[in-house]
């Protein structure tokens, strides 16, 4: 019977042949199996779906009241069947026509609501979802970084979220609908003919098992296309980032047969899935047919009262095929249900990785800077003895260094000497791996994290701009007043770079700063650490090359900030290193020499090679 | 490139044979409610036998529309399936033959996910899409059909609402096609905020710019929730009123239909049967609407993978014989080269002539050109023709395949797949496998997958191995040449990964060895052993020698000095030294450096 309400209005019919489970893939894959369910894993889920139970409340409202305006429809055939047409009473039938009508647009909006609630609550689930990992990921040391790739990170927070959703859109707690509803059909047909009820749902035990069954052959199915899957797109991952060395080796066709093979694989992991989704649709559609034809066997029985008897089978056939659909889509949601789960899986674990920043990290912060007096007569910046490494090779190896307060320190070196992994240090981006390095005679590791990044801050050689303005470029996250932000530019000569754009501090900010010049981002990192009016000012001063006029714009703007401030400066620039008060020569992570300018040169070691190498340069630049 | 359908043609045979299956299906699905109506009638009119013979047709209907409708599903996804494999490969086949360059410009991210996100939608498009058109289609015509045949009037009321249908789904499913673009716009946004934000991590945490940057990542994504609510109510909209029109019809039916039966024009059965029939079209209704906005998405896809397709690949393949087969050194000229990029030139003019067995050092500031000129000789960047030479052979009439055959590269950063150590060197020379190890255990495991070959033994990749200066660091690892390395194996030093890189450049036994800055990493120590090693393995080849260290390069047979792209100065060691400039400097600064150090020790 017709009441044409289909048991899902927000569920795009069954796609087969894999869904949407596995259509979102991230490019930085790794291999989670995925059940279709997880306790272990909704528990984790709950916190964040919590705070939205009122949704979820309203959801839970709607969700029975649009069941029962859908299944009161059949029951108005019904009535209108075995009342008014089978009696030949014609002048109500505009009524039950309206009615039915009236049913289907409550049913509507109401499942409307229903659905309407339950979307709003899954998108703020993961808008909460999203923050969580981002706090996780930003709290994480540098080191953190260097081992995850960024596409990765970015799959969690994009991708895999949108696969989570998918649960909400129409996995597990549609599922719960679904579920009352079938219950729900169930209790009706009892209640209308029991005899006939118990013996339609004969069929069901043949149901059961049939799901079962499907349901095994497609975990195990799913278990095999994402193993191909993800060494699929491992593969071409890697070929991709080394093409360089794929193409060298001459290896294209190599590469080409070892891909094709696991893509057969891939390809050939559906047939089985492909076999039982089809096979599982085919068959819950015939049993649904068959309980019809008990139905209508159960009715022949029945000769004597024909016109009720009529409305029953006719209220039957419809329940039935209500009942059936959702069963007949079960696949579809499986496919659903196991990428959600994959997914969050892949958060969970980003979620419970733990190498926090030392801000964070109670272990790495040993007191709270009170215990810790400042000691005016000590050193600004003192390192003893560090030693650092990246994973496996030494990069600081007992490295000694003294910068007086008030004094510009120079540190000079080839690269890989070691030299901006001091600032990485000092900033504890990085911790020592032995050592002491401290501020006014107190270990930084005594500091809140906070407190030291106040104190010191970095302009480094490649400056990177936010999109956004220019203002809110220079501010930074601060508070400062237009009169502010117009002397540090007019004070650091950004004024005059400024001067071809006309929108002067409003000017946007393309996206990594592109449209500004090497230069202008130079002067714009001055600008910044000018209004942060630091204590210490660490330079890692630019090797590009810039045009004449920028360079002098910035030897200006360097003087200005350098002005009355202790200062370290990772310089490449003779200019700089010769009015340095002290210059420091590293290699290989230990210092080589340290003195003024002219007495190294009179001595006649590294750094007077490296001084002339250093006027030769500029004498060919200019 | 193929048009979308070009792929589904070499499985046309099976796609007809599953659409004549769905035809099938759709007909004997009319067979249930066909039956269900005569049997209504007959109840209390005819004898429960003759109600038994309906059942057992209406059985008989079930199975039958069971089976056809198994075959017609699998046929139309296996084809989809299968067309997909071959798109995928076509892919893969042409993104192999794309240069290094084309990778610097487009984030190997992007490229990943229309490898594996564009694919799924546009196969998506013709398994699912295909199926559930074809479907509706062949179930409008055989229903309304058959209502048409056993009662034209009723027939022409009932389905009234449905062209109404048709235009609201069309309608509703572009507003969906709209509100999704807004989605993926600002998920796009989100994901280049979430980008900048990670790779500008050092300068969030030394500026304490947490508090900032995650205010502006939620109201971001607080953007991204309200689109996609405004998404949702487009698309939750779809179901309920597609739902009240095909309801419509009903409404329709209990009027005229329950007005003909008392009239006398319509049996109840046929009432029955009616309502049977109408029940048959909601489906494909609701369908129709989600199935156009999926072949929208598939036609989004599709037109980005037209565009990798059409990606032309800059470095055009030589068109001449390949070199004949020969153990000697290679001789190499280069003339007259200059290569720019944009307007600037990276090389300048540059003239070099290798002789066969020779070494040849190039030395210079970072920026000088270096690299560039050794890309150039393996054509990693295209050159002008007439400009470089190998055995006479102008490298760009040479296959590419034939000219990089000849050459064994270490470049300074060494890249090496997830798989065993003695894999990435057999390489070297066409053997071992790219499959990552990790992975293909598992493959293994679940499919039987053949395991690779064992090529710790294999002499080529031992001896490699031991000229590379590998020898003591394998023997740290319990796995030896067997070591998986990268991806869930174990991390090795830059060092480390640079001798194996240089071992796979051994391993080919090339004609021309190139050293790009290969043993940067390595300590200086190691170094000169593995130099020493070198001197045997280099000589009856030609060699070039990319370093900074004096050490590395003063026996070299001629060194080159680049600076900006042009040669300052060419030579031995002796006649460099001779002269004031930059191989002077280095080799000053880097003596002092010995002198100075000696001077600490002792």
């Amino acid at each position: 019977m017709a009441a044409p309400m289909a048991s899902q209005p927000q569920t795009p019919p069954s796609p087969g042949g894999g869904g949407a489970a596995s259509a979102r893939v991230g490019a930085a894959e790794e291999v989670v199996l995925g059940k279709a369910y997880d306790i272990a894993l909704m528990r984790r889920l709950w916190p964040f779906i919590r705070p939205h139970w009122k949704l979820l409340l309203a959801w839970a409202c709607f969700m029975p009241v649009t069941i029962a305006l859908e299944l009161a429809q059949p029951a108005v055939f019904r009535y209108a069947l075995t009342t008014h047409i089978l009696t030949g009473n014609i002048a109500p039938l505009p009524f039950d026509a309206a009615a039915y009508l009236a049913l289907v647009l409550a049913q509507g909006a109401s499942g409307f609501c229903e659905t309407w609630y339950l979307q709003l609550a899954g998108q703020r689930t993961m808008h909460a979802l999203r923050i969580a990992i981002f706090d996780k990921v930003l709290s994480q040391r540098a080191a953190f970084f260097d081992r995850i790739p960024v596409g990765r990170l970015m799959t969690r927070m994009t991708n895999d979220i949108e696969s989570l959703n998918e649960m909400f859109a129409q996995g597990a707690i549609t599922l719960i609908a679904d579920f009352v509803k079938m219950i729900a059909i169930v209790i009706v047909m009892l209640t209308i003919d029991a005899t006939l009820a118990v013996l339609t749902f004969l069929t069901l035990p043949l149901l059961v098992v049939l799901v079962e069954y499907a349901r095994r052959l497609m975990r195990a199915s799913f278990r095999q296309i994402r193993v191909r899957l993800a060494a699929m797109n491992a593969f071409a991952q890697e070929h991709l980032s080394g093409i360089k060395v794929v193409q060298l080796l001459g290896r294209s066709t190599t590469a080409q047969r070892e891909y094709d093979e696991i893509n057969a694989g891939h390809r050939d992991a559906y047939l089985g899935q492909i076999r039982a989704d089809s096979a599982m649709y085919a068959i819950v559609e015939a049993i649904g047919s068959m309980a019809i034809g008990v139905v209508i066997w159960y009715a022949g029985g029945h000769r004597a009262e024909s016109i009720p008897m009529i409305g029953v089978v006719v209220v039957f056939i419809e329940y039935i095929n209500k009942f059936f659909i959702p069963v007949r889509d079960l696949s579809q949601k499986y496919a659903v249900m196991q990428g959600a789960m994959a997914a969050s899986e892949r958060i969970f674990q980003l979620l419970d990785t733990d190498e926090p920043d030392g801000a964070a990290d109670p272990k790495a912060t040993r007191g709270d800077g009170a215990a810790a007096k400042p000691n005016k007569q000590a050193p600004a910046i003192e390192l003893a003895n560090v030693h650092f490494s990246y994973g496996a090779e030494p990069i600081l190896r007992g490295l000694d260094m003294r910068v007086p307060r008030g004094a510009t320190v120079a540190v000079v070196g080839a690269t890989g000497s070691g030299k901006s992994t001091v600032i990485k240090l000092l900033t504890r981006l990085y911790e020592r791996d032995r050592g002491a390095i401290k501020l006014d005679g107190v270990d930084i590791r005594d500091l809140p994290l906070a407190e030291l990044r106040r104190r010191i801050t970095v302009v480094s050689q490649d400056v990177l701009l936010f999109a956004g303005t220019l203002a809110e470029n220079i501010a930074m996250g601060q508070e400062y007043t237009r009169d502010q932000l117009d002397e540090a530019v007019r004070r650091v000569g950004l004024d005059r770079a400024l001067a071809r754009r006309e929108s002067g501090l409003d000017t946007k900010v393309a996206e990594r700063g592109s449209n500004f010049s090497a230069g202008e981002r130079q002067l714009v990192a001055f600008a910044r650490a000018l209004l942060r009016d630091p204590e210490i000012l660490i330079l890692d001063e630019a090797t590009a090359h810039v045009d004449p006029e920028a360079e002098r714009l910035i030897e200006k703007g360097v003087a200005e900030l350098m002005k009355g401030r202790t200062t370290l400066v990772i310089a490449h620039r003779l200019s700089t290193i010769r009015n340095a008060d002290l210059i420091v020569v590293v290699d290989k992570g230990t210092v080589l020499e340290q003195g003024a300018h002219d007495e190294l040169v009179a001595k006649g070691g590294y750094y007077a090679a490296l001084e002339r190498t250093f006027r030769r340069q500029d004498a060919d630049e200019t | 490139m193929r048009s979308s359908l070009g792929y589904l043609k070499p499985y046309r045979k099976s796609l007809a044979l599953g659409v004549a299956m769905l035809l099938l299906t759709n007909v004997f699905y009319l067979g249930v409610p066909e039956a269900l109506g005569h049997a209504v009638d007959a109840l209390g009119v005819r004898s429960p036998d003759y109600i038994l013979q309906l059942v057992g047709l209406m059985v008989a209907f079930a199975l039958l529309t069971a089976m056809t409708r198994i075959a017609s599903r699998i046929l139309i996804f296996n084809s989809g399936r299968a067309a997909e494999y071959d798109l995928r490969s076509d892919l893969f086949g042409h993104l192999m033959t794309l240069s290094p360059a084309y990778y610097r410009d487009h984030p190997t991210g992007d490229v990943m996910s229309r490898l594996t996100n564009d694919v799924q939608t546009v196969r998506g498009m013709w398994g699912a899409g295909l199926l559930n058109l074809a479907n509706a289609v062949l179930a409008f015509v055989t229903v309304l059909g058959r209502m048409l045949w056993a009662d034209p009037i009723v027939t022409m009321w009932a389905i009234l609402p449905f062209p109404l249908i048709y235009v609201v789904g069309q309608a509703m499913s572009r507003r969906i096609y709209g509100t999704m673009r807004s989605v993926q716009a600002e998920l796009g946004a989100l994901s280049t905020r979430i980008q900048e934000d990670l790779s500008a991590i050092q300068v969030i945490k030394t500026y304490g710019l947490e508090g900032v940057r995650r205010k502006g990542f939620i109201a971001r994504s607080e953007k991204l929730l309200r689109e996609n609510m405004e998404a949702a109510k487009v698309r939750i909209q779809l179901g309920p009123m597609l739902n009240t029109l095909a309801a419509m019809s009903m409404a329709i039916l209990i009027l005229f239909g329950g007005r003909a039966l008392i009239h006398g024009d319509m049996s109840k059965g046929e009432l029955v049967a009616f309502s049977g029939y109408l029940v048959r079209l909601v489906w494909p209704t609701l369908t129709l609407g989600f199935m156009l906005a999926l072949v929208q998405r598939g036609r989004a896809s599709w037109s980005r993978l037209v565009q990798l397709q059409d990606t032309k690949p800059d470095i055009a393949e030589g068109t001449g014989t390949a070199l004949p087969a020969s153990k000697l050194p290679a001789k190499v000229e280069v003339k007259e080269l200059t290569i720019k990029i944009g307007e600037r030139a990276i090389l300048d003019h540059v003239s070099i002539t290798l002789a066969p067995g020779t070494v040849t050092a190039i030395v210079g500031r970072t920026g000088a050109g270096k690299s560039t000129l050794v890309d150039a000789l393996c054509r990693l960047i295209d050159v002008p023709t007439g400009a470089v030479f190998i055995d006479g052979r102008d490298i760009t009439t040479l296959p590419l395949s034939s000219l990089r055959a000849q050459i064994g590269y270490a470049p300074q950063e060494a890249f090496l797949f997830s798989t065993t150590i003695a894999d990435n060197v057999a390489m070297g020379y066409g053997g071992g496998t790219a499959i990552p190890a990790a992975r293909a255990k598992e493959l293994e495991r679940v499919i039987g997958m053949a395991a690779s070959e064992d090529l710790r033994a294999e002499p080529k990749v031992t001896a490699a191995a031991t000229a590379a200066g590998l020898a003591r660091d394998l023997q740290a690892m319990p796995e030896g040449l067997g070591t998986i390395v990268g991806e869930r194996g174990i991390t090795l030093s830059g060092g480390q990964r640079q001798r194996v890189a240089l071992a796979r450049a051994l391993a080919a036994a090339p004609r021309l060895l190139v050293l790009d800055d290969s043993l940067s990493s390595v300590d200086a120590e190691t170094e000169r052993t593995i130099l020493k090693h070198l001197r045997d393995v280099m000589s009856g080849r030609t060699a070039v020698l990319i370093s900074h260290r004096v050490a590395a390069i003063k026996d070299a047979d001629q060194i080159i000095v680049l600076d900006q792209g042009k040669v300052v100065a060419r030579g031995t060691h002796e006649e460099l030294l001779a002269q004031p400039g930059t191989y002077q400097d280095l080799y000053k600064s880097q003596l002092d450096v010995d002198a100075v150090k000696r001077q600490a020790v002792g």
